[in-house]
């Protein structure tokens, strides 16, 4: 490959500096982080009482936040593990977007519970006296596991970039520079280097995929071993990932089209990817689409007198707007959108994904506070404001706020490390060139 | 004064339809059915059982909160062996007392009478029955055959009866269990039944004791009979308590151990292999320096 097509790809993927927009955005996300700050500093003064959570509703929008953390961090598996794995080369510039989507989301997952804890100063006790048989115990190990791999699949990768970068100090500038150095210093480049890598990357591959679905059907046996309406399922953990993989998708989609048009990545992120991961969405949204009917139709059709008032909430009582806006917003209408061609425009499936993010966080939450408000004993004798869930302003702020984090996360990585990993973008083009050739 | 006519004319019209009403309501009354049933639990204690029922909507119904009073022989107050009230199965149960011994002793036959008192919703009732004296003896052998022997009081000596069914079963908590596939044997000529006792290792207390019960259950002439004997066929099982046993719902440090080995070795392997890895990774700055 010509060294003047090799230093092109370098140069377009190159961190760049925040422009006037980027600035804005990064100001916008810490000042909503700031009032998340604020609102869990009210928490933590005054008790939980300042969230709308009573004894009834004790899960509200942070466990429906964390949820959906933990769902969007699937997309790290399926983009970069699963799709390697087949031996898909289409995704190579989608792989770092989707992994540090993963971690900022895992770690913001992780984040969220704490924020949940009446006295997060006693989390130290689930380390100390958590019982092996609670699934809540599962989820903290598999949690901490899913976040070192996903850690390490973004870190194995980029070590040939970090090379690469040390090479532009005067671009990138000498603060980032110590970053890649402390970071990648050691990569040479050498066949033995890279054997070590490859395998590494691929161990992980591997490691990665039961794991990510472990985190994923444990967090939904948190719900799924408690014998509730709407919670006891054994189609719980299948339903759960098929979610998580569809907003994982849905949110890699968003990213892609926000990277591109922030740094002028046509070249690289160009309509092809969104045509394939348009298709992708559509696979994955009628594939939960068909949990869904699954889930519902089923007691539905029983309609066990516990289980019919909280299906009847859901379908055209207190909780109907919200679920058919879910149903509508994170399969339906993407559905319709990414079917046709134009659809998997860009744009159009930038708007798919959008709504696919936004209708599945809040399915997140017509999963998990519903169920809490239909108990099998009748709510008796209990203030009014215990018989309805409706976050107050320090619960939407810190949620809001959390959201916040995980997107500055990213953006804060895109602009010191590279969003498309240049190595493998060289190497591939050299592959097809060579093929050409 | 043909308004006169006219209002006399209404107001008998009226009143005609009032007393019709209320001869309709006098008479919308239920019929209230009364019957008594004799028991005789192992030869010893007697009580008697009053069951309240009425065809209510096309179908009987038991009558609870009944006011009931228990005669033997007849209806005065020296023959009066109790009052009660139905309960919500409409039955009324009262022990024979030992004052009514003269009283049993009078007639080999003696007749017990159930009478209600009328409420608003149904008239006085009564109910009879007319017990002929009997008893019935059980009997066991070592080989766990059951024996029983159903005998009439004819005169004063005890006659053997032919030909009434006789349960043979085991007494457990929820009601009675057969002995065998049998449930119930007819008695011949001697008034003899006799039963094998097919139960294997069937709970009893701590010596094994379970007890053996033979019956006649609502029969015409002798009420309801029963017999005990108590022997020790049955099988021992301490109890065995799960408190701080490795189970499932146990605490802290108390988990299955089959729980322990495979998210032990699940956690294990996944974390060589992330151990590995932060080796490799080892391996590679030792090769690049």
């Amino acid at each position: 490959m010509e060294s003047i097509a090799k230093q092109k790809i370098i140069e377009d993927l190159l961190p760049q500096k925040f422009g006037k927009a980027g600035k804005i955005w990064v100001g916008a996300l810490l000042f909503i982080c700031a009032i998340g700050f604020f609102a869990y500093y009210r928490q933590l003064s005054k008790g939980l009482v300042v969230t709308g959570m009573r004894d009834y509703a004790s899960w509200g929008i942070y466990i429906s936040n964390f949820v959906f953390f933990v769902a969007i961090s699937l997309v790290g598996s399926l983009i970069t593990a699963v799709l390697r794995l087949s031996d898909v080369h289409w995704s190579t510039p989608l792989t770092r977007i989707a992994e540090i989507i993963a971690v900022s989301a895992i770690t913001f997952a992780s984040i969220i519970i704490i924020v949940d804890m009446g006295r997060p100063d006693r989390f130290y006790n689930l380390f100390l006296h958590g019982r092996l048989q609670s699934p809540i115990v599962w989820d903290v190990i598999v949690i901490t596991t899913y976040f070192f791999v996903s850690l390490l699949l973004l870190y194995f990768p980029m070590l040939p970039d970090l090379a690469i970068l040390m090479k532009f100090k005067e671009k990138t500038g000498a603060g980032l520079n110590k970053i890649y150095s402390f970071l990648g210093a050691f990569w040479k480049n050498t066949p033995v280097q890279i054997h070590i890598s490859e395998k590494a990357i691929n161990l992980l591959s591997v490691t990665i995929i039961p794991v990510a679905f472990a985190i994923h059907t444990v967090t939904s046996w948190l719900f799924a071993t408690t014998y509730r309406p709407g919670w006891d399922s054994t189609n719980f953990g299948a339903y759960f990932i098929s979610g998580a993989f569809l907003v994982g998708a849905g949110g890699v989609v968003v990213a892609m089209f926000v990277f591109r048009k922030a740094y002028h990545l046509e070249k690289y992120i160009t309509d092809s990817h969104f045509d394939k991961m348009g298709k992708v969405l559509v696979l994955l949204a009628l594939l939960y689409l068909y949990f869904n009917v699954n889930e519902f139709l089923v007691p539905a059709f029983k309609m066990k007198k516990p289980e019919e008032e909280h299906l009847l909430g859901l379908f055209t009582g207190e909780f109907a707007t919200v679920f058919w806006f879910a149903i509508t917003t994170a399969m339906i209408i993407p559905i319709l959108i990414l079917l046709f061609k134009k659809g998997r425009k860009p744009l159009p499936a930038f708007v798919a994904g959008c709504l696919v993010v936004i209708g599945s966080w809040f399915k997140r939450y017509l999963i998990v506070t519903p169920t809490l408000l239909h108990p099998f004993l009748p709510m008796q004798d209990v203030p009014a404001s215990y018989r309805h869930y409706f976050p107050s302003w320090e619960e939407w702020a810190i949620a809001i706020g959390s959201l916040a984090g995980a997107l500055l996360i990213i953006t804060l990585f895109a602009r010191i490390f590279p969003i498309i990993p240049i190595q493998e973008t060289i190497t591939e083009t050299e592959q097809h060139e060579n093929e050409n050739a | 004064m043909k308004m006169k006519m006219h209002s006399r004319l209404l107001f008998s019209a009226l009143l005609l339809q009032l007393i019709g009403i209320a001869a309709f309501a006098q008479t919308a009354k239920n019929d209230l059915s009364l019957s008594v049933s004799y028991f005789n639990s192992n030869n010893q204690v007697q009580y008697l059982v009053a069951h309240a029922k009425s065809k209510i909507d096309g179908k009987f119904q038991m009558i609870p909160n009944i006011n009931v009073s228990f005669y033997i022989g007849s209806e005065s107050p020296s023959n009066l062996l109790g009052k009660g009230v139905t309960n919500n199965k409409g039955e009324c149960l009262v022990l024979i007392p030992p004052a009514a011994k003269s009283e049993w002793n009078k007639s080999a036959k003696p007749g017990f009478i159930v009478v209600s008192q009328a409420t608003k919703q149904f008239d006085e009732s009564k109910g009879n029955f007319d017990v002929t004296k009997a008893k019935i003896q059980i009997d066991t052998a070592a080989d766990k055959k059951i024996t029983a022997v159903l005998l009439e009081l004819k005169d004063t000596a005890w006659t053997p009866v032919k030909d009434v069914d006789v349960r043979i079963a085991v007494k457990r908590l929820g009601g009675d269990l057969d002995v065998a596939e049998t449930p119930t044997y007819a008695t011949d000529s001697l008034g003899m039944v006799s039963a094998e006792y097919k139960r294997d290792s069937l709970p009893g207390d701590a010596k094994g004791n379970i007890t053996i019960v033979a019956k006649v259950e609502d029969n015409d002439l002798y009420g309801n009979l029963s017999s005990e004997k108590i022997v020790s066929w049955g099988k021992y099982y301490p109890y065995k308590s799960e408190f701080d046993k490795r189970t499932l719902f146990a605490r802290r440090g108390k988990s299955p151990i089959w729980l322990e080995l495979i998210a032990y070795s699940i956690v294990a392997a996944v974390w060589a292999v992330l151990f590995y890895l932060f080796g490799q990774i080892r391996k590679l700055k030792r090769l690049g320096i």
